[in-house]
This record gives structure tokens, C-alpha cells and sequence, in this order.
């Protein structure tokens, strides 16, 4: 663990310090002693940073912003781990898997795989909201869990390619290496090549690009939240953002609290990712 | 017509291969004959050397015996199994009776494995004993190959040079005693001086596990070390076949003798021997008529152009297609 | 005879993360004019790096070159980086082994071949067209004028290795170095390519330096030959006293378990057990006494120099063959 660290450069080891932190918070933050998120203080509507009993500050209804971003990570960073993760994980396996049985069905991924990485992220994920948290009737609103649901599943939609593409080119890149002829001549199974001897190379690259994921999947969330088709309940960081985009004036620290914080988190994200990627080409150099 | 003049009719024939045809497609919706209409045989315990120049069509043949390449048409006949009909699963299983060396040695290990799961991995995938039963079997395969098991089980095999890399494939394809071994290019990814060493080794497994080799090969020199009978290509068809010494030294093609005239000889006495032909072998795509070699033949003809040659007897057991084979 | 190329105790370390890496320990060479000479050795031996650093190619921070460097009277060592690349663009020309890499994929062969003529030459647009076409006829390439319009994915392995002939060739360079330039090369073409370099030496008079891991080709193609192994020349004389009276154990070993054509199909190859010294942890006493089966204590103690048996037969061994020393086989 300590001979890990020592590999990281500084801003690696900031990158990583700052993740720990927002996990810390995600798993913690219902039991610190915070004021409650939900719950203003009338006493003090729009006070700005290290103010008494508000660290950084209230929004101009008084809700704590520390205590808000808090609860918000906690969201935030799940919606992000889920999509990622499911996303991941299916897009992996369908890009592991056409690349491995080749043929019009490889052709017919990759064709996909490029349409919907041509439809900007963020239209994509829109659009989907759009479609399926709509409810034809306007008076009768749609279930706030049914809509995380559905933010959850478009941004699932937006991974898929992502890691899809991956996958699908290193599993190229190793399916025609000799190692694998001589496992299919050895009598093994495909399931067997794919799990033992593509999967454990494919990893790395996916790995790397997870991280870079991460950080695509929380600006896409915040950014569908300003949109005004994200999660409405305001827990979210996007919501946040969304929520006080009015407020700008009276109290700014209510809307750059959240941003600052959002933006951090990808950056620190993406450092890791990219740390992870240039570890992999130098170790792919060596092979 | 049919061109088995060459082909054997004893018992121990092991490998029987006729008129097989491999095809690619390639860009521009052609179609290319990588390997067009070749037959021959391999009796038990001989070692076959397949040469000729890249585009003759070897590497895809060493695969296509294999079923690794999908072959067109023709019959690829392996102790009474026709593999080119099997079902997936009984072709599984034949197919740990012929086994594969590569050119890559690097390329030919996983990277992410040790020494120890890269050669028991053929014990593995068909439950060959318990856990101390194959590690033991290991240890014996690698002594075998010349290296010292107690150094080299847990370390991952990027830890190797090319030479070593060479060794461990050569125990990881022997461990299912497997009785053919088809080896493409084996040791030109090597250096001069570990070359010996490994074709040595392939000599001794050769004669400790009773096998027989194919040994695919650009290199005559390497060839003739290694070889007792000889089958040269070019473009995808069989040009001359027969014993070694007897192709070495009589040359009956015009191909074969240009290829042998043109290996350097480190003797600087021998020079000014040379008859090299001319220009380059034409693109597979669109093969000439006729015999293939015509193009670049000193003894070329209009017959050459119109017929293409069936291979005949030249001498003992050695088969040339030509229609003005050398004298 | 002129000296052309005189490399006077050339070294060349790298530094890498592993230590410092001696790749040329301490070369001495003359080459003379209008000669033909074959470097050969393993990979790992230093050839490649000696002949990089013997043109000035070898540049970057981790790289340290000691030694003096002559080309046709100038201590190229002593000159900046813009006067090696004035003479090194016109002095001397090299070719690689793989065509592919050394040629702009995107470009057309013609213009490839033009621009040196034109940067270098100072030719206009007429002229070097005109020039090129009778460089392609030179390097005996059909229809050359059809060829200044291909691109080099168009062209097979040894029609671009022709191509890289004709831009070396193009300023009327004194020497050329061939870097493996036959290796990739299928053995009919290598043969057509040997040969043109051969007569290309001869009608332009330039002098060759052949770098190669082939002893087949060295012995066809040059007057001199200079062995070398774990960054040094262990032996060296002319092409045809090498072959008759090898003295280094290292070099009889290297001929000996090279697969030859001459040999009886199917005999037993002698092998040189182990492998390269450690670039990093180069040994006490001579490089090759730990694969050496004439060894003696003293080989592995005290670091052999170069001696001189007779007529420009160099060699490194305090045992040399051939000699009358008793000594008793390891």
C-alpha cells in the first residue's frame, strides 16, 4: 500500500486524498454532526462562508450548504457509481464479446457503439430523460424515485459505448496474439479464453477509463439537473446547482460551493484515471 | 485432374493432406488463393519442412492443418480422423494430438501469467490429475526443455528472454504428448547464436516424445539442419517435394535451385557462384497462368504459360512440378 | 589507401534506470577508403549503437559518447551538432533494415527522393526530377517513372529498400553504412539487394560499412570484417584470413552453431551455452570467458587487449586458437 502511494505523483496523491474525502462523506455524512440538510435556519438566509454554525455559509432560504453538499455527494457519487458500474460492466461484456466472435455481429456493435458516441452526451442522456420521465399528463407528477431511476438508466445508455469501445479495442489487440491461438489449438474454451486470458488483459485498460467515466457521468448529472429534467428534490450536486441558479446574486457562495466541489471531484477523477493510463502504456511497453 | 503422384500409400502415414484450398478475402472484394489445391503427406516420425518465401502461402497451411484458418475445400486426414468435418467438441479434442509453435516467442505467453500457469494450462483444461500431480509434471517439462524449474515457476514470463520464451512454449505444447508438432518459424524471431540451442531441443523432444514435426521456415539453412524431407511453395502451391539431401543437392525446380543459390554462404572463397532471379513474387491476388513460378523462370515457355505443371517424379521419392525440371 | 572513418577509443554509455549502461566499451577502427567492411555480432552486442554513434545519430541527455571520431580528415567529435549534420548529409549516408519506418508513409516516393536533392544539392524542381529518375535506373527499379508517383505502402520490402538505396545514394555520399539492410528481405530479394549494393560500392567508389548478424553475408560482400561482442571488437582482419584462421574462441563458436546450408542435412548444431554478460555488470576478465569452453583462470581475471597475430589479424584472447599454448578444456 505504501510502496503504492510513493508512485503517485503530487497530483495523483491530492487526486486521491480528495476521492477518499468525498467516499469518507458518502458513507458518513447521515451521522455527522451537521445541521439538517432539509431543514432552514431563519436565522441566517444567505450568510456567506465560515459563518457561526455554517462553515460555508447558507443558501437565501437559510439551508446549510456544507450539510447539503454532504447529502449531495452521497447521491451524486452513487448515481455516478451505478451507471458506471452497470454500464461498465455490460459494455465491457458486449465489447469483449464482439470483438472475440468477430464477424457481422462485431460490425454491427461498432456501427452502434459509433452512433451513439456521435450524439453528444449530454443531448443523449436529455433526450432519454426527456422520454421516458415525461408523464403525458402534467398534472399528475412523476415518482421522484422513478426519476432517479430513469437519470440512472440514461446515464447507464451513456457509459455503455463508452467502455464498450474500449474493450472492444483491446480485445482486438489481444485476440490475435499467438498465446490465444495456442490456448484455442490446446482445446480450450472460448469461455475459458475469454475469461482466463482476455478478461485479465482487458482489465487494465478498462480501469483506467472507469475513472475518466466517473467524472463524465457526474458533470452529465449536474448538467441535467440545470437542464431542469435532473433530480428535482434538490439532494443531488446538481440539483444544487440547479435549484439556486436564480439566487445567483443574493448569495453566489450558494452556487459556487457546489460547483467548486463537482468540479474538483472529476478533476481528481480524471487525474487518477489518466495516472492509471500512462502506468498501463508504460507496462504495455514492457510487453 | 488430380495431382498425387507424391502422396504415400504405407501404414504410417500420420498426416494426409489433399488438394486443400485456404482463401481470404481481401479489400476490394478479391479473393485471394493463399493456399491453392495442395496435397502431401507425413509419415510417423518424419520431420517435414515446409519453405518458401512470405506469400507462399506456409503460415496459412500450418494453421489450416490445424483448423485454426477454415479451409475451403480438400481433406485434412489425422490418424483416421478427417479433421475438416469434426464437430466442435470431437475437434477439441483432436486437436491436443497436434500442437503449435510460433515465431513470437513474446507474443506466444500470456503476460500476466507465471511460468508455472502458462505450461500447466493444457493440464488444466482437460483435468490432467490433481494439483501436485500436474505441478510435478511441470517440473519435468521444464527440466526437459533445459530450464531449472526451482528459478523459473513463479516468475512472469516478459521476465524472459526470447530464447527462454521459445523453451516454455516448447513445454507448454508438450505437455498434452502430443504426436505432431507443427512449428512455423520457430526460431527466426531469435538470435544466431540461441538458434542452434532451439532447434537442438526440438531434435531431442523430437526423439524423447516420438514425434513428428512440421517445420515451417524461410531460412534453407535452418531447414536443412533440421529436416529429413522437404516440400517448397510458392504462391500457394507445391513446387517440389522430397527427401532433403535429395532436394539439396539436385534441385529438380528452377524455383528451388534460385532459392538455395541465393542463401549467402559464410565462406568468402565460395563467391560469384550465384544465379539469382530476377524481380519479386507477383501479388497473390492475381496469381499468373499456368505454373505460377513462370514469370521470373530462366526456362520458361509458352507451355509454361498455357498448362499448369502436375508434380512427377524426379528422382527417389522426390516429386517436382515443372514442365522442363532440371536435369 | 586514405583513412575514411577512424573511430580512436569510442564509448558510449547510456544511463537507464538500472545503472549505467556501457553499450561501446573502448572501439577502435579505421576504415579506409573504398573498402568494404562487415560489423557483425549478436543483438546486445554494440554494433548498431557503435555505427549510430560513429555518424553522430546518438544524441539525448542519457547518452554519453567519449572517444575521437575522424571522417576524410575531420574530428567530427570536436564539431558542433550543425556541422555533423552539414557533413553527415552529404559525407556519409545510411540505410536501416526496415524500409518501412525510415520512409514518410504519407509522401510519394517522388518527392521523398527530391527534396534531399533540392535541401541539399541546391537542384531546382527540373533538374532533380530528372535526377531522381536516373537514381531510380541506378538502384535498377522498372519503369522509375511511374514509380515517383507511388506511395511506399504501394511498394513490396525490397522495392522500398531499393527506394532508401537511391535517397542514400542521391549526394554522391563516400560512406555508406547498412544497418541489417537485408534482414527483412526474403532471401531471393536479399540476394538482388547484396549484389546491387555491392556494384553500387564499386562504380560510385564509396566505402561500405555492413552491419549484420549474418556471417553468410558478411563473407560475400566485404574485404574486412571487425567481430564484436558485449560492446567490443574481439577480432578483426580481412574477410577471406578471418574465415581461414579464426583466432577468438567466440568468433569459431558463432560460425560453428550457425545453421549452414553446406552442412549434411540433419546434423547436430554445437551451441554456445549462456548468454550475454549484463550490459550493466560487465565481467572482470574477458566478456565471453563464462560460454567459453577454453576458459582458464586467468580469462575470467585480467581483461584481454586486443593483440596483433599478423597482417592487420586483430583478436582479444589470451588463448587464442590455433596457437601453440597448452591448455586444458573446461
Amino acid at each position: 500500500m505504501r510502496k503504492l502511494w510513493s508512485e503517485f505523483n503530487l497530483p495523483t496523491k491530492i487526486s486521491v486524498t480528495w476521492v477518499s474525502i468525498i467516499l469518507f462523506l458518502v458513507i458518513t455524512g447521515s451521522f455527522l454532526p451537521l445541521p439538517n440538510p432539509t431543514e432552514y435556519d431563519p436565522n441566517a438566509s444567505g450568510v456567506g462562508l465560515f459563518s457561526p454554525g455554517h462553515i460555508l455559509g447558507t443558501d437565501i432560504n437559510g439551508y446549510d450548504l456544507l450539510s447539503n453538499v454532504v447529502n449531495g455527494a452521497r447521491i451524486s457519487i452513487l448515481i455516478a457509481l451505478i451507471s458506471v458500474g452497470v454500464g461498465g460492466l455490460i459494455g465491457s461484456a458486449i465489447g469483449i464479446g464482439s470483438a472475440y466472435i468477430r464477424g457481422k455481429l462485431d460490425i454491427t456493435v461498432n456501427l452502434l457503439f459509433n452512433i451513439l458516441l456521435s450524439i453528444p452526451n449530454l443531448v443523449l442522456g436529455l433526450a432519454l430523460v426527456a422520454i421516458l420521465a415525461t408523464s403525458a399528463d402534467p398534472s399528475t407528477p412523476i415518482d421522484p424515485n422513478r426519476r432517479v431511476f430513469i437519470i440512472i438508466f440514461s446515464l447507464t445508455v451513456v457509459i455503455i459505448p463508452i467502455l464498450g469501445r474500449i474493450a472492444r479495442g483491446a480485445t482486438l489487440s489481444w485476440v490475435n496474439r499467438e498465446f490465444i491461438v495456442a490456448a484455442r489449438s490446446m482445446g480450450m474454451k472460448d469461455r475459458h479464453i475469454i475469461f482466463k486470458h482476455i478478461v485479465p488483459n482487458v482489465l487494465p485498460a478498462i480501469y483506467a477509463v472507469i475513472f475518466l467515466a466517473i467524472g463524465v457521468v457526474i458533470v452529465a448529472e449536474g448538467a441535467l439537473s440545470l437542464l431542469g429534467v435532473g433530480i428535482i428534490d434538490g439532494v443531488s450536486w446538481g440539483a444544487m446547482i440547479g435549484r439556486v441558479a436564480g439566487d445567483f446574486t443574493y448569495a453566489p457562495q450558494s452556487m459556487y460551493v457546489p460547483v467548486v466541489v463537482l468540479a474538483l471531484t472529476v478533476i481528481a477523477f480524471n487525474q487518477i484515471g489518466d495516472h492509471l493510463r500512462s502506468q498501463l502504456d508504460s507496462r504495455e511497453g514492457k510487453i | 485432374m488430380t495431382n498425387h503422384a507424391h502422396l504415400r500409400k504405407d501404414s504410417d502415414v500420420l498426416l494426409r493432406v489433399e488438394d486443400l484450398v485456404v482463401e481470404f478475402k481481401v479489400p476490394g472484394n478479391k479473393v485471394v488463393n493463399a493456399v491453392s489445391s495442395v496435397s502431401f503427406d507425413v509419415k510417423e516420425g518424419e520431420t517435414l519442412a515446409v519453405v518458401g518465401e512470405s506469400g507462399c502461402g506456409k503460415t496459412t497451411l500450418g494453421k489450416a492443418l490445424l483448423q485454426i484458418q477454415k479451409p475451403k475445400s480438400g481433406t485434412v486426414r489425422f490418424e483416421g480422423n478427417e479433421l475438416t468435418s469434426l464437430s466442435k467438441s470431437d475437434l477439441r479434442s483432436a486437436r491436443t494430438s497436434i500442437q503449435m509453435i510460433f515465431q513470437d516467442p513474446i507474443s506466444s505467453l500470456d503476460p500476466r501469467m507465471t511460468v508455472r500457469q502458462i505450461v500447466d494450462e493444457p493440464l488444466w483444461i482437460w483435468s490432467k490429475g490433481d494439483e501436485n500431480e500436474r505441478v510435478e509434471k511441470v517440473k519435468t517439462l521444464l527440466n526437459n526443455v533445459g530450464l531449472d524449474p526451482e528459478l523459473v515457476l513463479d516468475r512472469m514470463s516478459y521476465e524472459f528472454s526470447g530464447g527462454q520464451c521459445q523453451r516454455i512454449s516448447i513445454a507448454r505444447s508438450l505437455a498434452l504428448e502430443p504426436k505432431m508438432l507443427i512449428c512455423d518459424e520457430p526460431v527466426s524471431a531469435l538470435d544466431v547464436s540461441i538458434q542452434a540451442q532451439i532447434l537442438n531441443l526440438l531434435n531431442d523432444m523430437k526423439d524423447r516424445y516420438g514425434l513428428t514435426l512440421i517445420f515451417i521456415s524461410h531460412d534453407l539453412s535452418v531447414v536443412k539442419a533440421i529436416s529429413t524431407r522437404i516440400m517448397v511453395m510458392y504462391l500457394g502451391k507445391v513446387c517440389e517435394i522430397g527427401p532433403t539431401e535429395s532436394v539439396y543437392s539436385k534441385p529438380a525446380h528452377h524455383y528451388t535451385a534460385a532459392l538455395i543459390s541465393s542463401v549467402p554462404i559464410p565462406d568468402p572463397t565460395h563467391r560469384a557462384q550465384r544465379t539469382p532471379i530476377v524481380g519479386e513474387p507477383p501479388s497473390p491476388v492475381d496469381p499468373p497462368s499456368g505454373c505460377r513460378f513462370r514469370t521470373r523462370c530462366p526456362a520458361a515457355t509458352e507451355l509454361c504459360a498455357t498448362e499448369e505443371p502436375m508434380l512427377r517424379l524426379a528422382a527417389d521419392g522426390h516429386y517436382v512440378a515443372c514442365h522442363h525440371p532440371r536435369a | 589507401m586514405s583513412s575514411i572513418l577512424k573511430l580512436e577509443n569510442l564509448r558510449v554509455r547510456f544511463s537507464t534506470h538500472r545503472g549505467q549502461l556501457e553499450a561501446v566499451r573502448g572501439v577502435d577502427l579505421d576504415i579506409q577508403a573504398g573498402t568494404s567492411i562487415g560489423i557483425v555480432g549478436e543483438s546486445g552486442s554494440g554494433k548498431t549503437v557503435m555505427s549510430r554513434a560513429a555518424m553522430g545519430l546518438l544524441t539525448g541527455s542519457n547518452v554519453t559518447r567519449d572517444g575521437r571520431i575522424s571522417f576524410d580528415g575531420k574530428v567530427l567529435s570536436d564539431m558542433s551538432r550543425e556541422e555533423v549534420r552539414n557533413e553527415f548529409g552529404t559525407g556519409m549516408a545510411m540505410i536501416f533494415q526496415d524500409p518501412m519506418t525510415a520512409l514518410n508513409p504519407v509522401r510519394r516516393i517522388g518527392s521523398q527522393l527530391q527534396e534531399s536533392l533540392r535541401v541539399r544539392l541546391g537542384m531546382s524542381r527540373k533538374e532533380s526530377r530528372a535526377r531522381s529518375i536516373e537514381l531510380l535506373t541506378l538502384v535498377r527499379i522498372p519503369e522509375p517513372k511511374q514509380m515517383l508517383r507511388k506511395f511506399p505502402s504501394q511498394l513490396s520490402g525490397g522495392m522500398r529498400q531499393r527506394i532508401m538505396i537511391a535517397i542514400a545514394i542521391s549526394c554522391n555520399p563516400k560512406l555508406l553504412f547498412a544497418d541489417e539492410p537485408t534482414t527483412a528481405l526474403d532471401v531471393t530479394v536479399q540476394a538482388q539487394i547484396l549484389e546491387l549494393l555491392t556494384d553500387l560500392r564499386q562504380r560510385l567508389n564509396m566505402t561500405m560499412v555492413l552491419v549484420t548478424h549474418d556471417l553468410g553475408v558478411v563473407a560475400g560482400n566485404t574485404d574486412y570484417v571487425a567481430v564484436m561482442y558485449a560492446g567490443e571488437i574481439v577480432e578483426q582482419a580481412p574477410t577471406t584470413e578471418l574465415f581461414a584462421n579464426m583466432k577468438m574462441p567466440y568468433t569459431e563458436a558463432l560460425f560453428k552453431s550457425i545453421p549452414n546450408i553446406q552442412m549434411k542435412a540433419g546434423s547436430r548444431l554445437p551451441v554456445i551455452e549462456g548468454r550475454l554478460p549484463d550490459p550493466t555488470d560487465r565481467p572482470l576478465g574477458c566478456g565471453f570467458a563464462a560460454r567459453c569452453s577454453y576458459a582458464q583462470e586467468k580469462c575470467f581475471a585480467e581483461h584481454p587487449e586486443l593483440e596483433e597475430a599478423k597482417d592487420g589479424h586483430l583478436y582479444r584472447c589470451w588463448f587464442p586458437l590455433g596457437d601453440s599454448i597448452p591448455r586444458k578444456v573446461s
